[in-house]
């Protein structure tokens, strides 16, 4: 065998230099250039991938690279597409999901809940980046719990996924829910043999559980405000106090914490806020704050006369969940889209608003379109008033919603398809590329995806199509900034202050603790 | 109701093919109705249906008109489909066009032989006239040019006619005629020409002569050479014919106006520009597909819930539609290469420091310079504002009203409330009250630029486009005519 092997193998040899030093030199070529492409790919792919994923993604990257070296041209192109699962679809899910141990890297998984028509991961031009707001991609979302760390508690892993579809929404909410599970994992923390609590704690089991939080969804500035007061407590922590002392007592201050800061603090700002509600006043608010609403519930049950106007916004219509709660609490209220803003402010005697955080430069972070309202009440000589807990003042400054933002998933602007004959199908509900479409949009996408390969005549391209247009982005911002000037008055804690001296009360709640 | 448009869905497309077929009244019923059930809706889609109409009730067969005999009828017809649907302006302005064309033949055909646009009261005119002659803003066409055209009203301290609109204007002294051309007016002509024309105005016919190119009016070729033949010619069949082409020029208007205001569309477009609009008008798409075709810029495009995101989202994906049902589509405008980013309204606000104009399409532009949009473009117009970001309004001059918004309210027509909660959920739509309003009013203080089939104007200037082109007397069509003794 070896003999017969050899003479070969010598002819062989001897023709290589000639044959092959020139198919060396293609084939070396050919893998620089995928290797360049999944580095490309790799810079492109973002940090907050867990740690434990980067090789399993990797290897599928150069898998994908392959995948799509072998077909090339534009009809195939679109097959390449489909079989790394779109990249952008939401954020990192599906990666991460096919990073798991238990998939094997080969076999494109089509996750249900991605409805969308692949995008275009592999050029290099991101088809869904908005460039303008490039610095706050790639969005972050997480649908399911592939490629977590393991020291992540099941409370923290629990409350991620309620965060990442709005389950759990307004700063508030998130910071105390992130602050009762933290409370779960504090508990179930043991301190290793070599090393204290304080110093081991925050570096070695709360950062895992903070990061995947940030995985799931950006932190608010409450919950970081309250992440700093935490991881500060706890390394203030004398080092010899036994274990579970040490646990109960953080435990304990923790309670604090929420009760002093927010709990109190919200029967505080509602107290003071609903003296603003007079009799025949018409109070105008946007979207749904939960202090705005217990405001609201307090004002009722005090037994001023006042009517309510919700004005709400696609893709959350959270103003609709606060209109139903009004109703049920047998408040006059009236329900308006946001197209019928100018017409309800004229009818406006007092617009509050609730916050995602006021930035010290007195302007206020709050969901998208509350920046309209008030520039609108304040045409209208409406007094603004937001009101607003001191856990969610920042140090932060921002000139614009731009620098400072959060960008949804696209996904949430798609709406439920749309049958061909009734043009006033009404607008489906918003939901999220987690709990995404269900099969429906599945059905829609593919037929999408068959219009947009040949062109188009008989079927009408519909907006789940939208990865597939080259120049097509949909933009879905959270967060606006409105500009101090038209805010009259903050509520908090401390009392009743102007826009201006937001850093006052700042520099006293947040970093005098 | 007439059975033609039995088993089809009424729109515009359906109601012209039975205008073939159908008796006049029966048609005029049709109309009325589809306008109450708001199966024809928006404002071109009305303009061309009431021009059809119109042309339909003035060709009326074996009917001889004369001038008065039309106008009461017209305004009759008018009346009747202005109450049908009073918020859809489209509608009466073009009834009042109409009438200003009858007016205007009539009045060329009572004085064929001295100049008929100055009637009767031009020496008169001149003797009273007090306010020089402004001869750089008048164009040769516009009926005001020259000294003798002021309308004597003017001196008797009236306040503009354009704007007192809702009064009674039965009894108003008479404004000269309105030049033959009745396509739109170009409301800037050279300077030179009118102060030459007035030196030669006893020939009415002279301004009219050399009109400029894009408002040239077949009608003026034929009449004078009609008249010179020997005003021999019935004058009732003058006025039937001359007002029915008159109506065409109408409809070829109606037609054009998109791409005479996409002309412009590469002055006021640039590179590496950032637009914001909203809604799926088809104008702002022809607009800016004929800016992007030299051009490359950024779209932000507001999506318009409840009431037009469908449509807007369907324009984006597969460009805009001609009109009504033809089955063409134009590109869209991400096959030009133009970066589309959707948004929704309630995001206008966020990205406004970067934007460079906003582009808006109206339903209905009101004398004194406001608009009345799609619901979303105040806020997005005020936003603008704040930012200083210029508004450049894009409106054919038929959606031009001579109406004074005295009370805005009224103006707004709302929409249908299950478009924001769909009536399943009994217990929300029952007790929480749902508003959906479907227009906005945009007031003259927000807007910078309006972009019409004449060129671009600001917004204190549309009062001028409205006196161009309707008659003091038909702003009012309740009004009673105090028919012969004043020639309108």
């Amino acid at each position: 065998m070896a003999e017969q092997g050899e003479p070969a193998e010598q002819s062989k040899t001897a023709d290589e230099p000639k044959v092959s030093a020139a198919e060396l030199k293609k084939r070396a070529k050919a893998d620089k250039q995928a290797r360049r492409a999944a580095q490309k790919e790799q810079e492109k792919a973002p940090a907050e991938v867990p740690p434990a994923t980067n090789g399993a993604h990797q290897e599928h990257l150069t898998q994908a690279q392959g995948v799509q070296q072998d077909q090339k041209g534009k009809a195939t192109q679109a097959k390449g597409q489909q079989q790394p699962k779109p990249s952008k679809q939401g954020g990192q899910e599906v990666r991460q999901e096919r990073g798991g141990p238990s998939q094997p890297p080969n076999i494109p998984l089509r996750n249900k809940a991605a409805s969308t028509a692949p995008s275009k991961k592999l050029p290099k031009k991101d088809n869904t980046v908005v460039e303008l707001l490039s610095h706050l991609y790639p969005v972050q979302r997480r649908p399911n719990l592939a490629g977590v760390s393991k020291d992540v508690h099941p409370a923290v892993l629990a409350l991620g996924l309620q965060i990442s579809t709005y389950e759990i929404c307004g700063s508030s909410a998130r910071c105390v829910a992130m602050l009762l599970a933290f409370k779960e994992a504090i508990q179930a923390y043991t301190t290793p043999r070599d090393t204290s609590l304080p110093r081991h704690l925050v570096s070695h089991h709360l950062s895992p559980q903070i990061d995947y939080l940030r995985s799931c969804r950006p932190l608010a500035e409450s919950m970081g405000n309250a992440i700093r007061w935490l991881k500060k407590l706890i390394v203030e922590l004398d080092p010899d106090k036994p274990e579970h002392e040490a646990k109960d007592f953080v435990c304990e201050e923790i309670d604090r914490f929420v009760h002093e800061r927010i709990t109190v603090t919200d029967q505080a700002i509602a107290a003071s806020a609903q003296d603003q509600i007079r009799n025949d006043s018409v109070v105008l608010t946007y979207a749904k704050s939960a202090i705005v609403e217990k405001t609201i519930l307090q004002a009722h049950e005090q037994g001023t006369r006042f009517r309510v106007i919700v004005v709400d916004s696609r893709p959350l219509f959270e103003g609709k969940r606060l209109a139903t709660s009004l109703m049920r609490a047998g408040l006059e209220a009236q329900y308006v889209p946001f197209s019928g803003l100018a017409h309800v402010v004229k009818d406006a005697t007092l617009v509050l608003l609730g916050a995602h955080s006021m930035l010290s430069n007195g302007r206020l972070q709050s969901r998208v379109g509350t920046a309209s309202v008030a520039l609108r009440a304040h045409k209208a000589d409406v007094p603004v008033i937001v009101c607003c807990e001191s856990v969610k003042f920042s140090g932060k400054v921002a000139l614009d919603s731009i620098v400072l933002n959060e960008i949804a998933p696209p996904e949430e602007l798609l709406l439920s398809p749309i049958p061909e004959k009734s043009p006033n199908h009404p607008a489906g509900v918003a939901t999220t590329a987690v709990t995404g479409k269900s099969a429906a949009p599945g059905k829609s996408a593919a037929p999408g995806k068959d219009a947009s390969e040949d062109d188009e005549p008989a079927k009408l391209k519909t907006l789940h199509d939208w990865n597939s247009i080259p120049n097509l982005r949909l933009l879905n911002p959270m967060y606006d900034i409105t500009p101090a000037e038209y805010i009259r008055m903050v509520i908090c804690e401390y009392g009743s202050v102007p826009p201006s001296s937001v850093p006052v009360v700042h520099r006293l709640a947040n970093e005098g603790m | 109701m007439p059975s033609s448009m039995v088993g089809q869905t009424p729109s515009l497309t359906g109601f012209l093919k039975s205008l073939k077929q159908n008796d006049i009244e029966n048609s005029i019923e049709l109309f009325i109705s589809l306008l109450k059930r708001r199966q024809i809706k928006n404002s071109r889609p009305c303009a061309i249906a009431t021009t059809h109409l119109l042309l339909r009730v003035v060709a009326e067969p074996k009917r001889k008109w004369d001038a008065q005999k039309l106008i009461a009828r017209v305004r009759n017809v008018g009346r009747r489909l202005i109450a049908a649907q009073p918020r859809e302006m489209a509608v009466g302005n073009i009834v009042r066009r109409v009438l200003g064309v009858i007016r205007e033949v009539a009045e060329r055909d009572e004085d064929p032989l001295t100049d008929s646009e100055f009637s009767g009261s031009a020496s008169p005119i001149t003797e009273e006239f007090q306010r020089p002659a402004l001869p750089t803003r008048f164009s040769e066409f516009s009926p005001l040019h020259g000294a003798a055209a002021m309308p004597h009203n003017m001196h008797s301290g009236r306040p503009g006619t354009a704007d007192s609109v809702s009064m009674d204007l039965g009894g108003t002294p008479q404004r000269p005629a309105l030049l033959s051309t009745n396509a739109s007016y170009a409301g800037q002509g050279p300077p030179g020409t009118s102060l030459f024309s007035i030196l030669q105005h006893p020939q009415g016919r002279s301004p009219v002569a050399t009109p400029p190119p894009g408002t040239q009016s077949p009608v003026t070729g034929p009449s004078p050479s009609r008249r010179a033949i020997g005003g021999e010619i019935p004058e009732k069949l003058d006025i039937k014919a001359e007002v029915i082409d008159g109506i065409k020029e109408l409809q070829d208007e109606l037609d054009v106006v998109d791409n005479q205001i996409a002309e412009s569309a590469l002055d006021h477009i640039h590179s590496n520009e950032i637009i914001l609009t909203h809604t799926s008008s088809q104008t702002v798409q022809k607009f800016l597909l004929t800016a992007a075709r030299k051009r490359k810029f950024t779209l932000f495009h507001a999506e318009a819930y409840p009431n037009n995101h469908e449509a807007t989202h369907v324009t984006i994906l597969n460009g805009a539609q001609g009109e009504d049902d033809s089955d063409e589509r134009w590109k869209p405008l991400t096959s030009l290469g133009i970066t589309v980013i959707l948004i929704p309204d309630s995001a206008v606000f966020a990205p406004m420091s970067r934007i460079n104009k906003v582009i808006l399409a109206p339903h209905a532009v009101l004398a004194n310079g406001s608009l009345l949009a799609a619901a979303g473009a105040s806020t997005i117009a005020l936003a603008a504002k704040t930012h200083h970001v210029p508004v450049v309004v894009l409106s054919g001059v038929y959606k031009l009203s001579p109406v004074y918004p005295f009370d805005t309210d009224e103006l707004i027509e709302y929409g249908d409330p299950s478009k924001v909660v769909p009536f399943e959920e009994a217990e929300f739509t029952d007790k929480v009250d749902i508003v959906n309003p479907l227009y906005d009013w945009v007031d003259c203080d927000l807007v910078d630029l309006y972009i019409t089939n004449l060129g671009g104007h600001a917004p204190s200037y549309l009062y001028r486009i409205v006196a161009d082109h309707y008659r003091v007397e038909d702003i009012d069509l309740n009004a009673k005519l105090d028919a012969v003794a004043k020639k309108g």
